[in-house]
């Protein structure tokens, strides 16, 4: 499998899941890029028992929770909080609004639900959190519910 | 529940075209050199220390039993750190990160529980080995100074011990205790995120 072609066709969705786990959008550029970084050196292990995308998002999601050690690490108040704020938001409020919610939930649900907005199968999903089909059916429903719910609350 | 807000259209509006890849291959190279440094760093000065002492050991031949003792304690005080230090950065190498999310989190709990024990036992065994080997290791040179100089040495030196027993060595094992706890419950937190469907 050729990285560049793993790089154009795979960028924009780890991109997103990782905005929705940290909405902020360079600390997800940052960690989008970590994930194409482990990515290049682990491809050559890649054996096909999954396909290349459930492989990729493992690797991208496994990224994410890795964040939590990162941030006692480097708590946030530490960085720099000026130049992040222009650039995107040029979105629509309805779009910046779904990725806040998303990143206000727990941790495994804002995996599940961006792999699901993402259109990776409920079996695939399963398979890169490392739940029953069953159960992970029922957490994109009630996640699903949360979110049409917060919503309706905002009048969006 | 009938949803009319289409989230998965809203979601993939958001984006973004991919760095430059050379850029990405660029950083690449400054993570692994990172990454290295310290490692190298600190094996290299533990290891340069160590060659110093026992080129001290070659080169004055010391006569007491004592201060071979205190030599081979102290250099095993810091071989001791370094075999531990790498053992934890190999601990990290070696996890799969292409696991599902929740076989990962369990095995970063496990890592993470092992730093706790290792940290805190290795500290203070690094301490006790690096101590009772200079207070042995300085008995020759002392016992060839008058008594008043002696004692003054063993005081000065014992002082410094107990400072660093009682003082640095609880600050620094609690404060990395703390944080890895902290680590710990948080990953377990999300973890149980996975076994509880609530």
């Amino acid at each position: 499998m050729e990285f560049e072609q793993l790089y154009k066709s795979y960028w924009q969705k780890v991109f997103r899941l990782c905005m929705g786990y940290v909405n902020d959008y360079d600390i997800a550029q940052d960690m989008a890029q970590e994930t194409f970084i482990i990515v290049w050196q682990k491809l050559h292990t890649f054996r096909n028992e999954a396909s290349i995308g459930t492989w990729i998002f493992r690797i991208a999601s496994n990224n994410c929770l890795r964040q939590i050690d990162k941030e006692k690490r480097f708590p946030k108040s530490e960085l720099p909080m000026h130049i992040t704020e222009e650039k995107h938001y040029s979105l629509e409020p309805q779009i910046l609004f779904l990725y806040k919610c998303v990143a206000e939930l727990p941790e495994i649900d804002r995996i599940i639900i961006s792999l699901e907005l993402e259109d990776v199968k409920q079996a695939e999903i399963a398979n890169i959190v490392g739940l029953s089909e069953a159960n992970t059916r029922v957490k994109i429903h009630r996640i699903k519910e949360k979110l049409t719910q917060k919503f309706k609350e905002n009048g969006q | 529940m009938d949803n009319n807000i289409d989230f998965k259209d809203l979601w993939k509006q958001q984006a973004v075209s991919p760095p430059n890849i050379k850029e990405l291959l660029s950083k690449l190279k400054y993570f692994k050199r990172v990454s290295l440094r310290k490692l190298v760093i600190t094996n290299v000065l533990l290891i340069a220390t160590s060659a110093f002492i026992i080129f001290i050991w070659y080169f004055y031949q010391p006569e007491f039993i004592s201060t071979k003792i205190g030599i081979i304690l102290t250099i095993s005080a810091m071989l001791m750190y370094l075999f531990v230090y790498n053992k934890l950065v190999g601990f990290y190498k070696t996890v799969d990160r292409t696991q599902s999310n929740s076989e990962y989190l369990q095995k970063l709990i496990s890592i993470k529980t092992k730093q706790h024990f290792l940290q805190s036992t290795m500290l203070s065994l690094y301490f006790i080995l690096l101590g009772s080997g200079l207070c042995l290791y300085m008995y020759e040179y002392t016992s060839r100074m008058t008594i008043f100089w002696g004692i003054f040495t063993y005081v000065v030196m014992l002082g410094w011990i107990g400072f660093t027993w009682f003082y640095l060595r609880p600050k620094e094992i609690k404060k990395e205790q703390a944080r890895v706890n902290g680590l710990i419950a948080k990953f377990e937190a999300v973890n149980k995120q996975l076994s509880v469907n609530e």
